[in-house]
């Protein structure tokens, strides 16, 4: 699949690039922004996915975090696709903030008018992937994924669907439990259709219950002043509660910063 | 011959030389090189009396030395003879190409020796006589035979002759080939002896030098002795006079006194006399009265005794001389003396051991010794009176190894040179030192990480000993075994050593004084792997107990007392905690606790002075790792001045690993069984810090050591 840089800057003695490409699962051109360290020149790095949250692109994380100093040092290679699939044009994709354009979710779905195109979690957990380690410098050995809000929700059921495919996994104030949160239910009644049960197979506090793979490695960090929180959005309780029960071990940090405060986070890899 | 044999007698008449001279026994002195040419001999003679004359020729002994190496020079002079005239030989180039440079050619011995002959031969044939004669001056016939039997050459002509009609002859050529042999081993044999007698000169030379030096020896000796004696007959006549005079005062003394009281006497007597006198002129009644009294007093005078014996007599007692000592003197001329006082040397580094010491002495002098006694006593204060036992050995070298002495102790040591005359003074005295006793190294207490092992012992010795030395072999590596790395100087009793991480080490310790090196102690085998520490028991709060093999700590039910503990620096008093003793070394360490899942336990760091009355956490100077389980419920706290993020595990650590950072300053627990990173502490570490554990409630933890760190902890 032919890969075209759209722009290279240096940053922190690595090289913080953008790449577009013609998407097989979702049928359109996407952009990714991939970060190589100086190490990459030399040897084969470990990757870290960085999945964004509502509205966000390509570019929130690389320009917002200041992550890439953190990843210099580790020297991982650290890959950020974008939220959903742009430019299909389908009817109602830009009506609202929290569902179609800039909210896929990362889920496959299987409602029309979403089914060709809105299937974020084949394009996160396949085509990406393969990608990434045809045309970069990474150890396919050594995945790690992590996100933010929406993405932290993605991160989640990405590495609980996919026991063993990735290292480790960090949420940043995830939606934990999208089933019975708003933007869930709205987002999942969109693109999978009103039957609930078929909903558990992205939620990630129904995952860790029926949760038998192999050990599995999470953080997650939440702000205690996170507004969203409050509102009842991300329900981390219950995904805790879930783990603790089925002994799937998580570090659970509540953080006095509020939702939108990303941390550079040293990852296991 | 004459001269030759006149001067040989001049030998044997010849006294011994008031000095010596050396002379030039180069046998090819140039100067004195005969010339071969015949011709020459006047001049010759003239040039070896010239050379003669410069060496002092007219001292006797050297002529006859001179002769006594078979000098040249002899044949020389008998080449005074004027009335000879040296034949000149055809052979003379020849004779020269011998190569007998210098000195006397063979051309000219053959001509003496040929001399002889004809002179024998001379006498025997007059014949030969007038043969010889027509030769010399016939030079265009020269003989060209030889008659063996005549030893002499003639021609082959006359071979026919009467004369030698029967006799053997050979070519002229064989028969000076012959000679020159003859002579040539002739030759060899007076060189050899030239070399003999060479030898024995010098070594005479020696010899004289030798009795020389035996001769101012005993000259002094004598001198000595001899001067004894006479001071010792100066000093007996002295007393003796003097004794003489002293009976000379005492007799005039005593009869001075004697007259004197003769001569009081006297004047009693003319007194009584002169009262007596008068007393026959008084009249006839005072006489009377004085008559009675006068007779009492005279009768009373008369019955003094008077003594008219003699207080001393004029003749002087025989003076006995006695001479014994002085003979014992004279007979001591012979004997040896006593030796002078032995030099003892101070001590030689490392020679002791602990139970001995290697005395040694010298002697310089030539004094002639048959043993030696060496004393020895320890060094003591001289604030202790009591006595100090002395002991005595006797031995023929100059050396000795004295044993069965006390280690790390100082001993004082003299000895006494003795020959038969009697014991030399005593030595200097000399202190020597036994090395110290090896210490013992506490392996009880030792400390180690990756980089570095901090050990420490006791002195094994009641004195302090002037510093201690740490050897390392390193195990299990066999092209380093045998290579012992050692530290020197240490002053105190405890040692920070720098060592490879992940290898395993055997320690000894030795202790140093003055006198050497101890033996190694027992030895001590440190691993550098992980970090290793003991609890300090002077920390632990009363409730806890530890373990015998100090690792698990025990917090049991009972409560031995409930009153209140005083405060204290080192002990903990309100939590229930127990620190243990990190080496100090910033490095990174590592170790695990191990704990029951519903146990409430505090794991962590403290510093050394952190509060003992206060609870872990609840200062700047610890940060921990506190879980309790309440309410079915894992609760865990990081905790480092009383504040605590909020952290939920959904886990609950059974094994918890440590990670202390000093570098990065971080502190890092870990869920050991499943590899999860738990907390990180940023902590800038100051000071060292140490492990620190409590145990809320009852219950135990165990506490493992010398782990290297698991590779997910080396991430951090």
């Amino acid at each position: 699949m032919a890969l075209k840089q759209i722009s290279s800057i240096r940053c922190f003695g690595g090289l913080q690039k953008v790449f577009e490409h013609s998407s097989v699962e979702l049928k359109c051109k996407m952009k990714f922004a991939v970060y190589l360290p100086s190490q990459a020149e030399s040897g084969k790095c470990p990757a870290l996915y960085w999945l964004s949250g509502l509205t966000c692109t390509e570019q929130n994380f690389i320009s917002k975090s200041g992550y890439q100093q953190a990843a210099s040092e580790p020297c991982l290679v650290v890959i950020a696709p974008d939220t959903s699939p742009r430019g299909c044009n389908i009817k109602g994709e830009d009506d609202s903030w929290d569902f179609g354009t800039g909210a896929g979710f990362y889920v496959n779905a299987t409602e029309d008018p979403w089914k060709a195109n809105y299937r974020m979690y084949s394009y996160v957990t396949e085509e990406l992937p393969q990608l990434i380690n045809a045309n970069f410098p990474v150890d396919p050995q050594r995945m790690s994924i992590c996100g933010h809000s929406m993405g932290g929700h993605g991160a989640l059921i990405c590495a609980l669907k996919n026991p063993g495919k990735y290292r480790s996994v960090s949420a940043f104030a995830p939606i934990c439990n999208p089933l019975l949160c708003p933007w869930g239910k709205k987002a999942f009644s969109g693109y999978l259709g009103p039957d609930e049960s078929k909903w558990k197979a992205y939620d990630g506090t129904c995952l860790v219950k029926s949760y038998s793979g192999s050990q599995i490695d999470i953080l997650i960090d939440q702000g205690k002043d996170d507004e969203i929180l409050s509102n009842g959005q991300l329900l981390p309780d219950n995904f805790i509660a879930a783990c603790t029960e089925k002994k799937i071990p998580v570090v659970f940090r509540l953080q006095e910063e509020s939702h939108r405060r990303l941390e550079g986070n040293q990852q296991e890899c | 011959m004459e001269e030759e044999a006149e001067e040989e007698s001049g030998l044997g008449r010849s006294a011994a030389p008031k000095d010596f001279h050396f002379y030039h026994m180069d046998l090819y002195d140039s100067e004195d090189r005969l010339q071969l040419f015949p011709g020459d001999s006047s001049r010759i003679r003239r040039e070896v009396t010239q050379a003669e004359d410069d060496r002092e020729l007219g001292d006797e002994f050297v002529d006859e030395h001179r002769l006594g190496t078979l000098g040249y020079p002899s044949y020389g002079m008998r080449r005074r003879d004027p009335g000879r005239e040296p034949r000149d030989w055809g052979e003379a180039a020849e004779a020269e190409d011998l190569g007998y440079g210098g000195g006397q050619g063979p051309l000219d011995q053959c001509q003496d020796l040929r001399e002889a002959y004809r002179y024998t031969h001379g006498r025997a044939s007059e014949e030969y006589e007038c043969y010889v004669i027509p030769e010399e001056e016939d030079e265009e016939e020269p003989a060209d035979v030889f008659c063996i039997t005549c030893k002499t050459p003639v021609r082959t002509v006359e071979k026919d002759f009467d004369t030698h009609k029967e006799h053997e002859v050979t070519p002229i050529s064989k028969a000076l080939e012959h000679a020159k042999d003859e002579i040539h081993k002739n030759m060899c044999k007076l060189e050899q002896q030239i070399i003999e007698m060479e030898n024995f000169a010098s070594h005479l030379e020696e010899v004289f030098i030798t009795v020389e030096e035996n001769f101012g020896r005993q000259e002094q000796n004598f001198e000595c002795h001899y001067n004894g004696i006479l001071e010792t007959l100066a000093q007996k006549y002295e007393e003796k006079i003097q004794a003489l005079g002293e009976k000379k005062r005492e007799k005039l003394e005593a009869l001075y006194g004697q007259l004197v009281s003769c001569g009081e006497n006297l004047d009693a007597c003319r007194e009584l006399m002169e009262t007596v006198e008068e007393m026959c002129h008084e009249e006839k009644v005072e006489f009377l009265k004085d008559a009675v009294a006068m007779t009492d007093r005279l009768g009373k005078f008369l019955k003094t005794k008077t003594d008219v014996e003699l207080s001393a007599q004029p003749e002087f007692e025989d003076q006995t001389l006695d001479f014994s000592d002085v003979e014992q003197l004279m007979d001591a001329i012979n004997t040896i003396p006593a030796p002078s006082a032995p030099v003892i040397n101070p001590q030689a580094p490392d020679s002791a051991t602990g139970s001995s010491v290697r005395v040694c002495w010298s002697l310089y002098s030539d004094d002639t010794v048959e043993s030696y006694q060496l004393s020895y006593r320890p060094v003591q204060d001289s604030s202790s009176g009591k006595d100090r036992a002395e002991f005595t050995m006797t031995v023929k070298e100059t050396y000795c190894s004295v044993i069965n002495l006390e280690p790390n102790t100082q001993y004082e040591f003299w000895v006494v040179a003795q020959n038969r005359t009697g014991p030399s003074p005593s030595s200097e005295h000399a202190v020597y030192m036994t090395a110290p006793s090896p210490p013992s190294i506490k392996t009880e207490a030792i400390r180690s990480c990756e980089e570095a092992v901090l050990i420490c012992w006791e002195s094994g010795n009641l004195n302090p000993v002037d510093s201690y030395t740490v050897e390392l072999i390193q195990a299990e590596t066999p092209e380093a075994s045998g290579v012992t790395e050692s530290v020197i100087g240490i002053p105190t009793c405890e040692s920070l050593i720098q060592l490879q991480p992940r290898h395993s080490y055997t320690i000894y310790v030795r202790a140093l004084n003055m006198g050497g090196t101890s033996a190694r102690s027992e030895p001590a085998t440190v691993h550098t792997t992980g970090s290793y520490f003991q609890l300090n028991k002077d920390t632990c709060h009363p409730w806890l107990t530890i373990s015998e093999d100090g690792f698990t700590v025990v917090r049991s039910e009972k409560k031995s007392f409930r009153k209140e503990l005083p405060p204290s620096k080192t002990q903990f008093t309100r939590c229930v905690a127990v620190m243990g003793n990190l080496i100090p070394v910033r490095g990174r360490h590592y170790w695990e606790v191990e704990v029951a899942e519903h146990l409430d336990y505090t794991v962590g760091v403290a510093c050394e002075d952190v509060p003992k009355q206060e609870d872990l956490g609840a200062n700047s100077l610890s940060w921990c790792m506190r879980h309790t389980f309440v309410s079915k419920r894992h609760r865990y706290e990081f905790l480092h001045n009383k504040t605590t993020p909020d952290i939920r595990i959904t886990v609950a650590p059974r094994k918890i690993g440590v990670l202390l950072d000093y570098e990065n300053a971080k502190l890092s627990f870990f869920n050991v069984d499943i590899a999860q990173h738990l907390y990180t502490f940023s902590c800038q570490l100051h000071q060292f810090v140490h492990p620190c554990f409590s145990l809320e409630k009852s219950g135990c933890l165990k506490i493992c050591n010398g782990i290297s760190m698991p590779k997910h902890v080396t991430f951090f």
